[in-house]
């Protein structure tokens, strides 16, 4: 219907997926290159990748960077999953709306006032600075992500099933672990991720809560760019921008499987028919 | 077809991806009428709806409106306007704007707009609601408000999928009233999509009833109800008793281990087929006076008459609707007429089927539809 | 649901509400009055508010916020109308939204190869005939780098917001006579306007406290109300004065978060 349209909106897709792509793929070409710059390409090259393998302190922020990442997700994970559950078991409408409430001032604010701010708590709280109040912080701005995700989810969920576990004898503690959790498992999985990438990709509260001793590769990458070209970093970004495109893809093969199963389920389902031949 | 028919399909096929949706569909459909698309979800039906709106291309064949074929005309462009199954009301205008949509695209000067907005919704009883929300409207308030923007075009052909499937029974029941009351006042062709044979029953002039992408027969309500071609249209309107059985020859036909006469024929000798007989054709009886014998295997109260299911000494189930009583475990008699026996041979297609009964009616020196009609007085008062 | 028992399940996720929303909002707002003497005083705000070094930079870092938003919503907007009307859009939106993927320092650090004195970007300029420029550390390099960095954020939501349009609704208008232009005016764009205000919401308040960009793309030129504070926390340690700026820096986030809120018409009422 809209054919002959199309090919130019295809076009200025193409254009802004391009401009998208060209600084990413440009690092990427450039950390090829014999000559120590990202203006000429003189010759291709892996010494940049050797020497990024042989830079130990680049891989233990790596290492340490993935470290906080993982605990932090999987903590606010668990917090955020429960914290969800207990918003929506409350009773009271108005104290349901606060706590919400309550719960996104961590994600709209700027990274900035949480840095910040997190920064005065953890010095007035006599916390010294290092991997734990990264850690710390990391949970902290990541919890109302989990929540963001986990709560449509449970919206969605048939109560009626909690109900019925109940009738059938279940206390809450299994009807937690047999019903609820099973039936919010997707915004679960979706909260982890998301609380993941948050991590790996946070600079500016880390920036401020990260102390002398301790460093994420954000925070690494911003002082060696500060000090100028280094292509042991335009490495580095080709293999987190591999690691990315695997993830993203592995997730997004993840939602088609999931989505395949579910029109197969409708395709399937008789009721359709069945109530049309004979109401 | 004559200067009446407003649109015609000619041998229209519809793929979607590999699936073929619709094959070789043709009809004519008259100005004025009302005309139903029955079938169950996935049949093609609504897919008619959207070739003729536009909002889909045929795969090959011809679509022709008013004598134009418009097989690649945008829908903008075409006199033919829809009330859609979710109504698809403009949530960010209120009522007054949701009618006046059309009107406004077609730049009318502003107070024309105001008496037909005005008149539409007078017509869909809805006057005083114009400044309402469409959140704050009812279900059957938004299907009126739906209608009324659609109406509003005056357009000559009103598309309407399954417009009334939202609604509660009563609603429905009423709405159904309204619009049949509504499409013979303005005269505008009608033509409803549904899955509901009783929706069809009440309210078409003529009915489609579709299977897999073909029509399957098409005719008026009573000829459908009464004359079912196959097991498949038998079965969808309205429930029916479908047991296998032997013609004889022209007039007698052979079923659950007993000839009886019957009003059918130009079969060959010995064809086997199937026999419907509706439950409320039936009039229960003692034993000796019927002409089947059946044990009562199951009664329940339906409110306005009892559901037996009974048991022949062959082994076929029968559903009776009567309004006596009977017990379970108890033998009763069936009494039917010849004409309540409706025979249909395995895989006839409509044509054939239309042709041996044109045949049959000659032979016969009545016409079908006087058949027919003398059938109609007994049947027409049975409907819930 | 709740009883006794499972209060201890929510327990972490209220303490978390108190420990890690409550308290640092009071404490910035607590350290906001306290001078660099450590006294309790009103100075910071005075300072601030008649200072007009202050107030220059709040006006300016509220203009670049306002340009970036502007850029990133013209360039986002038919690219995500483009989006919707494609096939496999599924697959084109991830692509599109993969580069954030990728960590911001390592985009910004692409720039600077990109725009420096011997860049690509120069050497094609010179090649064209226009001759090297002054490209990195100007305010139109700060500019074009954060739109760069913010466009798949204000993507995203008015994506959504076209996604989410009953597709009958869209069939409705043209069958009531509007062509493509006029369906888009009259009904997709007024029932996309809610992915367009989060879009604003999500670009336009990160514009405001971007500090990093700031840093290595503007080159100290561009002071943005972030830049400052981190000015303040870090360099300076005048905690003071930082706290003051974040809490002008979230009095601002309020007023365009109701600004935009917009009154959600005949939605459940």
């Amino acid at each position: 219907m809209r054919k002959p349209k199309l090919t130019l909106a295809n076009l200025y897709l193409i254009v802004i997926f391009l401009l998208l792509y060209m600084p990413i793929l440009y690092l990427i070409y450039y950390s090829f290159n014999q000559a120590g710059t990202m203006n000429e390409f003189t010759g291709f090259t892996t010494e940049h990748y050797q020497s990024l393998a042989s830079d130990t302190r680049l891989i233990r922020i790596a290492l340490d960077t993935f470290r906080v990442a993982l605990l932090s997700s999987l903590l606010a994970t668990i917090i955020g999953t429960l914290g969800a559950i207990g918003i929506f078991f409350v009773r009271k409408r108005s104290r349901q709306q606060t706590l919400l409430g309550l719960n996104n001032v961590l994600l709209v604010s700027p990274d900035v006032i949480i840095g910040a701010s997190f920064l005065l708590l953890f010095t007035m709280a006599g916390f010294r600075l290092g991997f734990y109040s990264v850690l710390f912080s990391h949970i902290a701005f990541s919890i109302p992500i989990v929540v963001l995700m986990v709560l449509p989810k449970l919206q969605e969920m048939n109560l009626n099933m909690v109900t019925a576990a109940r009738d059938l004898g279940a206390n809450n503690w299994e009807v937690l672990k047999s019903v609820i959790i099973p039936s919010i498992k997707p915004g679960i999985l979706a909260g982890y991720f998301m609380a993941f990438t948050y991590s790996i990709d946070d600079f500016a509260v880390t920036f401020f809560v990260t102390g002398n001793g301790f460093a994420t590769l954000s925070v690494e990458i911003y002082s060696r760019a500060r000090q100028g070209i280094n292509l042991e970093i335009n490495a580095l970004s080709t293999i987190l921008f591999v690691l990315a495109l695997g993830l993203v893809s592995g997730y997004y093969y993840v939602q088609q499987q999931q989505r395949n199963r579910k029109r197969k389920l409708t395709d399937v389902d008789p009721t359709n028919h069945q109530k049309a031949v004979s109401p | 077809m004559g200067d009446k028919t407003i649109i015609s399909f000619k041998g229209v096929h519809k793929q979607y991806d590999e699936s073929m949706i619709l094959k070789n569909v043709s009809f004519d459909l008259e100005k004025g009428k009302f005309y139903t698309l029955l079938g169950p979800s996935g049949c093609g039906k609504s897919t008619i709806l959207n070739l003729i709106a536009g909002f889909t291309q045929v795969t090959s064949g011809d679509i022709v409106l008013d004598g134009k074929k418009v097989n690649a005309l945008p829908p903008n462009k075409r006199k033919v306007n829809t009330v859609f199954q979710d109504y698809a009301l403009f949530p960010h205008m209120n009522v007054y704007d949701n009618v006046a949509f059309g009107l406004k695209i077609k730049k009318l000067p502003k107070d024309q707009i105001k008496e037909k907005v005005t008149e539409a919704l007078r017509s869909v009883r809805l006057t005083g609601f114009e400044k309402r929300e469409i959140a704050e409207m009812s279900g059957g308030q938004r299907q009126r408000v739906a209608i009324a923007r659609a109406l509003v075009n005056e357009p000559e052909i009103l598309l309407l999928d399954e417009p009334l499937s939202a609604l509660d029974l009563k609603l429905r029941t009423e709405m159904q009233y309204e619009l049949r009351e509504l499409q013979q006042r303005l005269g505008i062709t009608f033509i409803f999509v549904t899955h509901d044979q009783e929706e069809a029953l009440a309210m078409s002039d003529k009915i489609f009833v579709m299977k897999e992408g073909e029509i399957v027969q098409s005719g008026t309500p009573i000829d459908i109800y009464d004359e079912p071609l196959n097991k498949y249209v038998a079965d969808f309107i309205g429930e029916s008793n479908i047991v296998d059985g032997k013609m004889i020859k022209d007039y007698k036909v052979e079923f659950a281990g007993k000839t009886f006469d019957c009003v059918d024929g130009g079969m060959p000798d010995d064809e086997p087929v199937e026999i419907v007989i509706r439950p409320e054709d039936f009039v229960v009886t003692r034993p000796a006076l019927g002409d089947l014998t059946v044990i009562v295997q199951s009664q329940l109260f339906r409110g306005v008459h009892y559901e037996i299911i009974g048991e022949d000494p062959e082994g076929n189930e029968w559903m009776v609707h009567t309004t006596r009583k009977a017990a379970v475990g108890e033998e009763v008699g069936l009494a039917f007429e010849p004409r309540d026996i409706h025979i249909m041979r395995v895989g006839e297609t409509e044509t054939a089927f239309n042709a041996r009964l044109a045949e049959y009616a000659v032979n016969n020196g009545s016409s079908v539809q006087e058949a027919i009609d003398t059938e109609k007085g007994v049947e027409l008062n049975y409907d819930n | 649901m709740i009883t006794k028992q499972n209060r201890l399940l929510f327990f972490p996720y209220f303490i978390w509400v108190g420990l890690f929303v409550l308290v640092p909002i009071g404490l910035l707002i607590y350290q906001s009055f306290i001078g660099l003497d450590g006294g309790f005083t009103v100075a910071n705000f005075v300072t601030y508010f008649t200072s007009t070094t202050y107030l220059t930079m709040t006006i300016q870092s509220f203009i670049y916020a306002f340009i970036i938003t502007l850029i990133t919503l013209c360039i986002s907007y038919p690219t995500a109308y483009f989006l919707t009307q494609t096939k496999r859009k599924d697959l084109w939106m991830l692509l599109l939204i993969l580069p954030t993927w990728i960590n911001v320092l390592l985009k910004a650090y692409a720039f600077i190869g990109l725009l420096s004195q011997q860049g690509s970007v120069n050497t094609f300029f010179d090649w064209i005939g226009v001759g090297r420029q002054q490209l990195l550390f100007t305010n139109a390099s700060f500019l074009l780098v954060a739109t760069y960095i913010e466009i798949p954020f204000m993507l995203l939501p008015i994506y959504n917001a076209i996604e989410e349009i009953n597709p009958s609704v869209v069939q409705a208008s043209r069958d009531l006579g509007a062509n493509t232009w006029e369906t888009f005016r009259n009904v997709i764009f007024p029932l996309s306007l809610s992915g367009v205000r989060s879009g604003i919401q999500v670009v336009f308040i990160p514009s405001l406290s971007l500090f990093m960009l700031t840093r290595l793309i503007g080159g100290n030129r561009v002071i943005t109300l972030g830049t400052a504070i981190e000015q303040h926390f870090l360099v300076t340690q005048n905690w003071g004065m930082g706290s003051t700026i974040g809490i002008v820096l979230i009095v601002l986030m309020i007023i365009i978060m109701a600004g935009t809120a917009g009154r959600k018409k005949g939605v459940r009422r």
